[in-house]
């Protein structure tokens, strides 16, 4: 059994707990990530920009302007969970989880739904069956952009939904283990990096509705 | 209690493991937790990998060396791969495409990164710094349990319609886009699938090693008093953090292209198949130093102790290191001088890769400073640590050429690339594995490995190694392409085939020979001469403690006073000073405190 | 240091209220001001998106209140980013 005395505490290092800058570090990763997915985007844009359309033109952007302020009040419910636990409110860490999961299935939700939009108006990942459209413009008006613009949309939006897919699921868990007690204001951890990964999803997607919606 | 307390207090929590109770046996050897149980574990499964490798390479090699002719045995391979002719199984020039990117997606993947990063990362991290374990103990079980599957899937896709991928481990746009040009459709995916997962397995060991050795370092265990070993694996794990999640978006941008028939790099549909290129070398370079830096530090550490000498220059030791991260980053180019890529572009790339060589350098001539008049004991590890040295210097020397240009539009994609790659990762990354497991193999088994047949191995590997790829060199200035099924085809290149039925010949000796190494390995972790804590008489934090170590590491938590490499120094009777040693009163190295004199000739700079 | 405990609790609700007015605002820019060249319109735009995504990361995930030393980490893959994209776009 290791022996640790006052006088011999490990180095300071980041001088955060480990679990804390695990969860940074693996965030850095995930910074790359997408950044080589949106970074393709953007390149394959500056390289063929007729094969892109412009704003709102086959995206509907309103929709998902909602979409952007349901994924930012997600984030506002999660720091409220986090505020909840750091006064040992375990009513309230519950409450705002709750409330998290919500918004954040809502989220995943009317993305799903918008794909399902899209794709009816032809607007897919698939090279050969592309042929989006105008939104609201009759069938067979003049196609919008070529293939890339579907392929490079679906991948970036589709791996940021599944991200946040994936953090509904460990917020999920992270309420069932509220509910068994495991969190107090000094053991919070598990609530702030599911925190941290949860405003990260956050962050990823106020740039990527800039990106892709909005220039 | 706070979090942060709590970290104090345990250490680290590995799921109630510190009471000591008996561990099932399924938790202590199959979904272990400790960190060495773990390294034990991608040992052996990677130099399983590196077998299937050196098979796959000895297929390759008896077709340049005997074309068209029957290869003995391959009768049992089906005629997918081989054709059944009446004087036996001739190869087929779309399984000779397949050998070829498997041999090198499973030496790089499956092999040599997990041998690094998996074994050294896992076994030295947590010792080497003073930690019970590494920070996150079911993350890393976590990390080896997804590379078992990726293996799976890659040795499956041997197995499938179409046979394994055929398309180079680069996997370049628009051949592996579609199983048209290849005849591989389910096998490229399956590649692609495979490296997801084992990108994903090495990314969260990645997480685990950085945030071990910032937030995990025993009391007096500074920046700079890491030994280079350890340092090497923390600049290696940044690397993977950043460059992995590249290589997985780029990999699944493929796969999309593959299977959903997105159009990300296909021409025909108004991809970029540049775009390919750029990013997985942007990948790429970033690893090839993630196959090397550990090596670099695993020679650092064998070099200093079987020397008896400090390192030279440990501190510009450590900034090379983290140059060869830095720089690394932006020298990716250098892989796509002839794709028609921008030659402004091409310039640039050429004087930053020309820049990186010189943290490299650094490094050789510290490792040359370390042996000057040293007390040299050419014993096993130290033998293979010199040869890493020389033959890196070599693969760094041909890297050179490739650097220029103008010199590359000459040697692009010929048998002169293949020499310099299988100088730096066999000449110097497995050469330092084989430095690594000798020098580490009793801190792991509490046994040496048996030193005479270490030698005979050494030996022997070491001629035909150099017998096999040194000529490539000259192949490939002759113009024999590399990835070639039948050179003869071209009137030119026949007369390269004498030479290339020569190197033929060494390389199944060289393969023959690694069973000596199998062997030893084997009857040593049974049989092998007991070892104590501390054989080779060392000064890091590994040797204090028992061999094989108990669960925890270290029974109280280590003090540190000094760097780790005070050999020969006046403070100590002996020949070394351990980290851990507490100093003798007054100033000097081994005490930590300043001396008010310039420091003896020879000891620690 | 534990969260919270020297400090105030930080304005997450001001923080929430910027970041809705800069959604608001991103998208009216988007819509209103078709007129501008393309490269401008792009530099409001990113500006606005990276003034939200600093906002998040400094207050609702605690940045602003975590030692400077973190920063450093964290900022370590934008200059990557940064490479990645400006060189392969000159390629094109």
């Amino acid at each position: 059994m290791t022996t640790i005395t006052a006088d011999r505490a490990p180095m300071a290092g980041m001088k955060v707990y480990h679990l804390k800058l695990g969860m940074w570090v693996f965030l850095l990763s995930e910074v790359m990530f997408f950044t080589g997915l949106i970074g393709a985007y953007v390149i394959l844009r500056f390289a063929h920009p007729e094969a892109f359309g412009v704003p709102g033109e086959v995206l509907n952007v309103p929709l998902t302007a909602f979409n952007t302020f349901v994924l930012i009040c997600s984030s506002v419910t999660m720091v409220k969970a986090f505020a909840a636990i750091e006064q040992n409110d375990q009513q309230g860490l519950q409450k705002w989880l709750l409330a998290t999961i919500v918004l954040g299935a809502s989220f995943v939700g009317v993305q799903a739904w918008e794909y399902t939009l899209l794709f009816s108006e032809g607007f897919v990942p698939m090279a050969e069956s592309y042929h989006a459209i105008a939104r609201g413009a009759a069938e067979g008006s003049e196609v919008i952009g070529g293939p890339l613009y579907g392929a490079t949309f679906y991948t970036m939006t589709g791996f940021h939904g599944a991200h946040v897919s994936i953090g509904v699921f460990c917020l999920c868990f992270t309420l069932w283990r509220a509910r068994k007690g495991a969190y107090t204001a000094g053991n919070l951890g598990g609530v702030e990096i599911m925190g941290l990964y949860w405003h990260f999803v956050d962050l990823v997607w106020i740039l990527l509705f800039t990106f892709v919606y909005l220039i | 209690m706070s979090t942060t307390e709590k970290d104090i207090a345990s250490a680290v929590d590995a799921g109630g493991q510190h009471d000591h109770h008996e561990i099932p046996w399924i938790r202590k050897y199959v979904f272990a937790t400790d960190h060495k149980m773990i390294a034990k574990q991608f040992m052996f499964v990677s130099l399983f990998f590196l077998v299937v490798g050196g098979a796959l390479a000895g297929m390759m090699r008896f077709q340049l060396g005997f074309p068209g002719q029957p290869m003995p045995g391959a009768g049992i391979l089906p005629d997918a791969m081989m054709a059944p002719t009446p004087n036996g199984a001739i190869m087929l020039p779309e399984f000779y495409n397949s050998l070829v990117t498997m041999h090198g997606t499973i030496m790089i993947f499956f092999a040599i990164m997990p041998l690094l990063v998996g074994l050294f990362g896992n076994l030295l991290i947590p010792l080497q710094i003073g930690a019970e374990d590494m920070a996150f103990p079911r993350l890393n079980m976590a990390s080896f349990w997804l590379a078992v599957p990726a293996g799976m899937l890659m040795l499956a896709s041997f197995a499938v319609e179409g046979g394994a991928a055929g398309a180079g481990w680069t996997s370049y746009a628009p051949l592996s886009t579609s199983g048209e040009w290849t005849g591989v459709y389910l096998g490229q995916q399956l590649w692609l699938v495979s490296l997801t997962i084992l990108g994903f397995s090495s990314l969260i060991g990645a997480v685990n090693y950085i945030t071990t050795v910032i937030n995990l370092r025993a009391p007096g265990m500074t920046w700079f008093r890491i030994p280079l070993a350890t340092w090497s694996l923390f600049v290696t794990a940044v690397l993977i953090l950043l460059a992995i999640p590249i290589l997985a978006g780029a990999l699944l941008m493929l796969l999309f292209d593959q299977t959903i028939g997105t159009g990300f790099f296909r021409p025909d549909v108004g991809g970029e198949p540049l775009l390919w290129q750029h990013l997985f070398w942007f990948f790429g370079h970033p690893e090839v130093y993630i196959l090397i830096l550990p090596a670099m530090g695993i020679t650092s550490e064998v070099l200093s102790n079987r020397a008896r000498k400090p390192i030279f220059g440990y501190h510009s030791m450590v900034l090379a290191l983290i140059s060869i991260g830095f720089l690394g980053w932006i020298v990716w180019g250098h892989h796509m001088f002839q794709s028609g890529m921008n030659p402004l572009l091409g310039t640039s790339f050429m004087i930053s890769t020309m820049a990186i060589a010189v943290p490299s350098a650094i490094k050789t001539f510290n490792w040359l400073g370390t042996l000057w008049k040293a007390d040299i004991h050419f014993d096993v590890p130290m033998l293979h640590a010199l040869s890493f040295v020389s033959m890196f210097i070599i693969g760094g020397l041909s890297g050179i050429f490739m650097a220029s240009t103008p010199v590359d539009i000459y040697i692009h994609d010929t048998y002169f690339i293949v020499a310099h790659l299988h100088y730096v990762l066999f000449g110097g990354s497995l050469f330092a594995i084989f430095a690594g497991i000798t020098y580490w193999f009793p801190k792991m088994f509490g046994r040496m490995m048996n030193e005479p047949l270490g030698k005979v191995h050494f030996v022997l590997t070491f001629i035909f190694y150099n017998l096999v790829f040194f000529p490539m060199h000259n192949l490939g200035l002759q113009g024999m392409m590399r990835r070639i099924y039948d050179f003869t085809q071209y009137d030119f290149l026949q007369p390269l085939q004498p030479m290339n039925q020569f190197i033929t010949l060494f390389a199944f000796a060289l393969i023959t020979t690694q069973v000596l190494f199998v062997i030893n390995f084997f009857w040593s972790i049974f049989k092998g001469e007991t070892a104590g804590n501390n054989p080779w008489n060392s000064n890091t934090l590994e040797w204090t403690v028992p061999s094989p170590p108990p669960h925890g590491n270290f029974a109280q938590m280590p003090t540190v006073f000094r760097g780790p490499y005070e050999y020969s120094s006046p403070e100590s009777d002996d020949d070394f000073l351990p980290q851990t040693t507490p100093p003798r009163e007054g100033p000097g190295p081994s005490s930590g405190v300043p001396a008010p004199t310039p420091t003896p000739e020879g000891a620690e700079v | 240091m534990e969260t919270g405990e020297e400090h105030k609790s930080p304005p997450y609700m001001m923080v929430f209220v910027v970041l809705a007015v800069l959604t608001v605002a991103e998208v009216l820019f988007a819509l209103l001001f078709t007129g501008l060249p393309k490269f401008w319109l792009a530099v409001g735009l990113i500006f606005m998106a990276v003034w939200k995504a600093v906002l998040v990361a400094m207050y609702y995930m605690h940045l602003r209140f975590e030692p400077k030393r973190l920063w450093i980490l964290v900022a370590s893959p934008i200059p990557l980013a940064i490479i990645l994209v400006v060189v392969v776009i000159r390629e094109f």
